[in-house]
């Protein structure tokens, strides 16, 4: 019989692992749902904290692992050097906060709770620190699958779904001089209108109505 | 810039693949490799003699056999 194609074995084994990523991301979901609780019943208004999840798509489960190689090119002679579990991210859940004030809230919340967790965050062009992120394993449910959390500022957060899936098929473009200053002046702009949020509701917030 | 030079010298961007190629000269520089290598690297690869039967790759760490066998069949 023929050997089949890198690709091939990849799409065999994510449907092998789908039920175990599946537990993983509604385990990883619960688990921050329920310790972020506390933080979420005291929004004010104007402040949210959406908790989303996603299982990754096997295309691009496997498209990732082909673009971490040199040429985007799997070498079809060693199809079993390759494995979709050195990905970190096969589950993964985001945690979209709004104003950035309460970020750093849900980080410490969870930080606890995730201990031993690799961090890895999200860094803006200049080097800054955007969306922390933490990449580990929900032991209880699976050893082998990995997953990731990432908690990011939501303005931030909504623009990357749309900048992401635009620059993840054109990598030399993202990756160029001229783009770099577009993404970095959208950043700011929108860091500087959650700032501007946050000093108009601590302008003209009476300083007892936050005591109940 | 690096990547003006390639332009200029016919050389197109494989959007899938990462990779400037050239099907006249028959060569092809990884995106790894162009961002790593000096500019002077890149020209002086640009203008060496190859043997013209098949494509020569440019990358960091050398594209085993079956790699070239698949970009091969890619860029025709």
């Amino acid at each position: 019989m023929q050997d089949r194609k890198p690709e091939d074995r990849l799409r065999q084994e994510y449907f092998h692992l789908l039920p175990d990523i599946r537990r993983v991301v509604w385990c990883l979901e619960a688990e921050i749902r329920y310790h972020t609780r506390h933080i979420v019943r005291s929004l004010r208004p104007h402040e949210q904290v959406v908790v989303k999840s996603r299982v990754k798509e096997c295309e691009s489960a496997v498209k990732t692992l082909r673009d971490q190689q040199e040429g985007r090119t799997f070498d079809p002679d060693n199809s079993e050097d390759y494995s979709l579990l050195n990905l970190p991210d096969l589950a993964g859940v985001r945690v979209l906060v709004f104003p950035n004030s309460r970020l750093v809230e849900v980080d410490n919340a969870l930080r606890g709770i995730f201990q031993g967790w690799t961090y890895k965050p999200g860094r803006d062009d200049g080097g800054a620190v955007l969306a922390p992120k933490y990449y580990g394993y929900c032991n209880d449910v699976s050893t082998e699958v990995r997953a990731e959390y990432q908690i990011v500022p939501m303005l931030i957060g909504l623009f990357w779904e749309v900048e992401h899936s635009a620059m993840y098929k054109f990598r030399e473009v993202a990756n160029s001089k001229e783009m770099q200053e577009h993404r970095a002046d959208v950043e700011s702009a929108l860091a500087r209108f959650e700032a501007g949020i946050e000093t108009f509701v601590q302008d003209y917030t009476e300083p007892s109505s936050g005591v109940s | 810039m690096k990547k003006d030079i390639l332009k200029n010298a016919q050389y197109w961007y494989d959007f899938d693949r990462d990779l400037f190629y050239n099907r006249t000269a028959k060569k092809a520089f990884s995106l790894e490799f162009v961002d790593d290598k000096p500019e002077e690297e890149i020209l002086r690869r640009m203008h060496e003699s190859t043997n013209g039967s098949g494509w020569t790759f440019y990358f960091n760490s050398g594209p085993s056999d079956g790699v070239k066998r698949e970009l091969e069949r890619v860029l025709g």
